[in-house]
Order: structure tokens, then sequence, then C-alpha cells
């Protein structure tokens, strides 16, 4: 029985690497969108901000260096009531003249805070900000060309990682970039599920037709991507246009924050579970979001089989040596270098096939996202090794803890 | 808003996706079960040469009664230790390997172990013949277990570990006691073994599992400790 859904997981994971790599190749000679020289519409780009006062001075300078017309451009920094100098330094540019800044009386958070943003904006597209993120000054002018299209409801960029100095950052590095071309091939198939808080445009008459930002959503920008496919409309992905996010430097704030993550995911995936099955939604519906549910189930599953079988063979393994007075010394006594290819060769079953093709398809697909990114050298390799052989472990750890805490109800924390 | 596009379903892609991953996974449990066959007959192939190993020394045995104690025994004993270091580390490998595969060809695994539980009852009959006829200076244990105890586990840890530390000193023989083999019947008949882990050191049957100090006991007895 278990086997089966062993096997089962297995195939499914081996069907989504497919999936992506014929993507691909049905995809890799559509030529890019002509940049037709039409009027360009004006754009509000809106930064909601809590608590970001070491990184938003940044992020406002990228966002003022955009290569835009400054009279189609409109900034406002929406201040979450923060308990830091954030708001401060955002005032400090208000000199510049192209920006407003608006402070909430209270913690409202994001959500509310982009509505009140949106509220106040003149702009036909909206930009979403995060007050921790920058972006190339190319990006607007890529991403614009594509709302051309009367169904475009939004754009997402190119997310890809600020720092990667320690082992852990550049992990991150290499699963961002990974889903840069993973989001890419989610747009060819009109199926992007999120669009990122770091630099999406939105055409502002879809965000009023869909009611704007849900402001008690854990993931929001996972929310407004299926509400815009909801109300029939369409989004893009722009490789072009970079952003650059911040990611956590250490496992526990990087466990907050995939915690956050993925409960919003598994709430958001309940919440628009109509998508379901359903054709009206095309891919979205019938293929991307049925395998994104299964796949929550299929890795708390893998997970906790996994997590069974250490602790059960760990501790019998040590009761075993309890019964022989912990002689380990005779144990090993038999183990030579010349006995190891007798030993592998007698442990290699099905199962090591199986993970042996896993591996290789794993390897595979990343060497193929890194070359259509065009990424190729991105630090040691050995953090190739941790991503493949390690950080999974640590992913499927943290979906386990979000369905968990999910089930228990236990408080959400932004 | 006039009208509202239609959102594609790519069938193709999806489809010949799934026919692909098929295909792929589809060869990596062939290649594993393929494999799992290759480690089959290698076991086989082990055991071919301990069955001959043991027709042999029962061919030797026969010279007891022409050429005597002093001319056989020296025979015997060299090869009886060598025979049993290679028996065991098989049936580990063999119950190792019902443990190890999900899909494994049941038939032939099934006679293999046949085969092994009748080679092991002659080569143990000729063990404790010999112990009686030679003086051999070694201690024996037959040692009866089944699938589903749950103390045979421990009880095999803990003997492998004896094997480990006496070497040739201590001979012994793992059956899986449900074997549907007359040899087997008439062995559980005579020492009245009706449950597991049941062991049968030095000719005195032990009906439970044996700690690692009472075995120890019990073999010092006979070899040099």
């Amino acid at each position: 029985m278990w086997m089966i859904v062993n096997y089962v997981i297995w195939y499914l994971f081996v069907f989504i690497g497919i999936v992506w790599i014929m993507v691909m190749l049905m995809n890799k000679d559509v030529p890019p969108k002509k940049i037709k020289g039409s009027a360009l519409p004006s754009v509000s780009v809106i930064i909601p901000a809590f608590n970001e006062e070491s990184t938003i001075a940044k992020t406002i300078k990228s966002v003022l260096s955009l290569d835009y017309p400054r009279k189609l451009l409109d900034i406002i920094i929406v201040n979450d009531c923060s308990t830091d100098k954030t708001g401060k330094v955002a005032d400090s540019f208000r000199k510049t003249g192209l920006i407003r800044i608006v402070h909430n009386e209270r913690n409202r958070g994001k959500g509310y805070s982009l509505n009140r943003g949106i509220s106040m904006s003149k702009g036909e597209l909206i930009v979403c900000m995060d007050a921790d993120s920058t972006v190339n000054k190319d990006a607007l002018k890529m991403m614009v060309p594509h709302f051309e299209d009367r169904y475009m409801g939004a754009v997402t960029p190119a997310l890809k990682v600020l720092n990667k100095k320690s082992s852990l950052e550049s992990v991150q590095h290499i699963e961002y970039i990974f889903n840069v071309f993973f989001r890419k091939m989610l747009a060819f198939l009109d199926a992007i599920h999120v669009t990122p808080g770091a630099f999406s445009v939105y055409r502002k008459s879809v965000l009023k037709k869909i009611g704007g930002f849900d402001e008690d959503n854990l993931t929001e920008d996972m929310d407004i991507a299926l509400s815009i496919h909801n109300a029939g409309y369409k989004i893009e992905n722009e490789l072009g246009a970079v952003s650059y996010t911040v990611c956590p430097d250490n496992w526990m704030t990087l466990f907050k924050q995939r915690v956050r993550w993925y409960r919003g995911a598994i709430h958001n995936s309940i919440k628009h579970s109509y998508l379901l099955f359903n054709k009206r939604y095309g891919n979205l519906g019938m293929f991307y979001m049925p395998f994104n549910v299964m796949s929550i189930f299929a890795i708390v599953f893998i997970f906790s089989s996994i997590l069974y079988n250490v602790v059960f063979y760990a501790s019998d393994f040590i009761f075993k040596l309890s019964l022989v007075n912990w002689d380990i010394e005779v144990m090993m006594s038999k183990l030579s270098l010349s006995a190891i290819p007798d030993l592998v060769f007698h442990s290699i079953t099905t199962t090591t096939f199986l993970l042996m093709m896993g591996l290789g398809l794993g390897i595979g697909m990343l060497l193929i996202s890194f070359r259509f990114v065009g990424e190729m050298d991105s630090g040691r390799k050995i953090n190739y090794f941790f991503y493949l052989l390690i950080y999974p472990f640590a992913i499927m750890l943290f979906w386990t803890a979000a369905l968990l805490f999910n089930i228990f109800r236990v408080k959400k924390r932004w | 808003m006039t009208k509202e596009y239609k959102k594609r379903i790519d069938y193709k892609i999806l489809i010949s996706s799934a026919v692909i991953a098929f295909l792929i996974f589809g060869s990596g449990v062939y290649m594993g079960f393929m494999f799992s066959k290759e480690r089959l007959s290698v076991m086989d192939a082990d055991l071919q040469k301990i069955t001959k190993d043991v027709q042999n020394f029962q061919l030797n045995f026969l010279f007891f009664d022409i050429l005597g104690a002093n001319a056989t025994c020296p025979l015997l004993e060299s090869t009886i230790s060598n025979i049993n270091n290679e028996a065991y580390d098989l049936g580990s490998k063999l119950t190792g390997y019902a443990s190890g595969e999900d899909i494994r060809d049941y038939s032939n695994y099934q006679e293999m172990k046949n085969d092994y539980a009748r080679t092991l009852v002659s080569y143990w009959l000729l063990a404790e013949k010999m112990k009686g006829s030679c003086n051999l200076g070694k201690s024996t244990i037959l040692y009866m277990f089944s699938d589903e105890c749950p103390e045979c586990d421990n009880q095999g840890f803990v003997l492998t570990y004896l094997k480990d530390k006496y070497k040739e000193n201590v001979l012994i023989f793992a059956v899986d006691g449900q074997l549907d083999e007359p040899a087997l019947k008439t062995l559980k008949n005579f020492y009245n073994i009706t449950s597991y882990p049941s062991l049968v050191i030095d000719g005195k049957l032990y009906d439970e599992f044996v700690s690692k100090d009472m075995l120890e006991e019990t073999v010092c007895g006979i070899i040099e400790c």
C-alpha cells in the first residue's frame, strides 16, 4: 500500500520535470514581444513598508532611477505604523517631489497598505514594491508593453536574491534562479499562481474589479494572482525585468518566512479551490493547481515517512547495540575496504534506481534552468550539492510545519 | 470588456509528458527489477557453491570409516568453519533481500530459501556428527526464526555479534523455521520447537530470546574464551 503511494509520488515528480522540459522546448523559439512605441501608460509604484529602515532608502533610490518618463511615474510610500525610523527615512525623500508618503495610524498589514496606496494612485498600472527589494533600471519599460494585450492582468519580473554571501543565501539564490525559470514556464502555460511583492505590475482596472488585495491573507501575492485568473485575465512573466530581494540569512528567519508562505499557499489553495479541475481556468485549473495541492500532500507524506524511518531505524539500532553491551569494536572488525563492493551490491534496490533517476533529473533541470536564465557561474559548486541533497529536507520540514500549524490553527503572525 | 478570452489547456504537452514520464519511470523500475534479479542470481551462485561444499564435506565424511579419525578429522576441520562463514553471510543476505526489495522475483526467491534451508540442515547434521567423532572444539548453534516474530531481529543481531567475536569457533546455522521442508519438520518435532526464536545450542533447546551474556556463558563452556 505505502509502496504504491511512494511510486505514484515518484511518478508525479518525474512527470512534472518532463512537463517543464517540454514546455521549454515548445516555447524556446517564441520571439520576445516587440515594444511598439505607442503611448506609455502612467504607472503608480506603491511601496508598503513596515520596519524596513535599513533597506527602504535603497528601494526608493532604485525606483527613482527607473528609466521611465517622470511625468508618468507616481510613487507612493505607505508606512504601516513602523516602530523604527522607516517613516523618517521615507520622509527624507519628500523633497524629490516625486513621492507621496502616507502613514497608517495603526499597523494594518500589507494588504491594507497596498489598497490604501491604490485608492490614492493616479496611474493606469500599479506596481507593488516591497521595501526590502530593488529593481533594475530598465525593468518597467520592458514589462509595460505586455499590457498592450487587453487581457493582461499582471506582469511579473525575474526575481533574484540580493545577498548571496553565506552558504544558506547561496542556496536560496540557486532556488530563486530555479524559480525564475519555473515562473517563465508557468507563464507559457498561462498558469502563474504568484505575483511576487518585488515589482509585480498590475492593471489597476483589474485590481479594482476584483476588489483589491485581501487584507487578511498571509500571502496576498498568491491570492491576488489567482483572483486575476478568476476574473478572466492572464499573467505574464518578463525575464528581462530583474528585481532583487533580500533573503533570510539564518535558518530561524527562513523557517518563519517559509512557514508563512506555505501556510498562505495552503490557505489560498483552499480559498481558490473552485479552480481545481475547472476547464475554465485552462492549464492552471486542470493541471497546475491540482498538481500543487497534490504535491503538498506528497511532500508531507515523504517527509513523515523519512522521519519515521530515520527515528525507527536509529532507535532500533541503538537498542540492538545495548543488547551487545555497546561492544561496537567487534561489530566494526568485519568491516573492511574489500567488503564494500559486496555490501553496496547487495544494498542496491529499485528505490536506489529511482533515487538516482530523481537526482539525475534534478541536476538536469538545474542545468537547463541556469542556462535558460543565463546565470551559469553562481559561486561554489558545493552549494549545488547542498541545494539538491540537503535543502529539500528543510523545505519538506517547512511544508510539514505549515500544514500542521494550519490544521491546529496556530495564531497567524506576519 | 466585451468577451473573456478562453484559457487554453495544453493537452498535447501534458499527455506527451505523462507518456514520457511513464517510460522513464518505468525504465527505472524495470532496471531495478533486473538488478534485483541479478542480485538473486549472484546469491544463487553462492548457494550452489555452498551446497557443493557441503556435498564434498559429506563425501569426505564417508572416508571416516575407512581412514579413521586421525586422517579424516584435520581434513574436515579445515573446511567446516570455512563453509559456515559463507553460509552465514548468505543467510543474512537472503533475509536482507526480502526486507529491502519492493518488487522481487517471489517464486525464485522462495525456492532459493528452501534450497538454502535444506543445505543448512544437512550441514548442521554433519557438524553435529563430527562433534561426536572428531572431538571438535567448536560450539554449534541452530537458530530457528520466522519473519513475523518481533524478537528475531534482535536475536539475529546478537548472533551476528557472537559470530564476529568468536569467528570460526562458533558455527551458526540460521534457518527460517516456517519453511515447508520435510527435513525441517523432522528437526522441529525432535526438539519440540513450536515458537520463535528457538535456539539449539550444542544439543540443548532454548525456546526464547537468549541474551548476549547467556550465549557467551553457554558457548564458553565448550570453546576457549
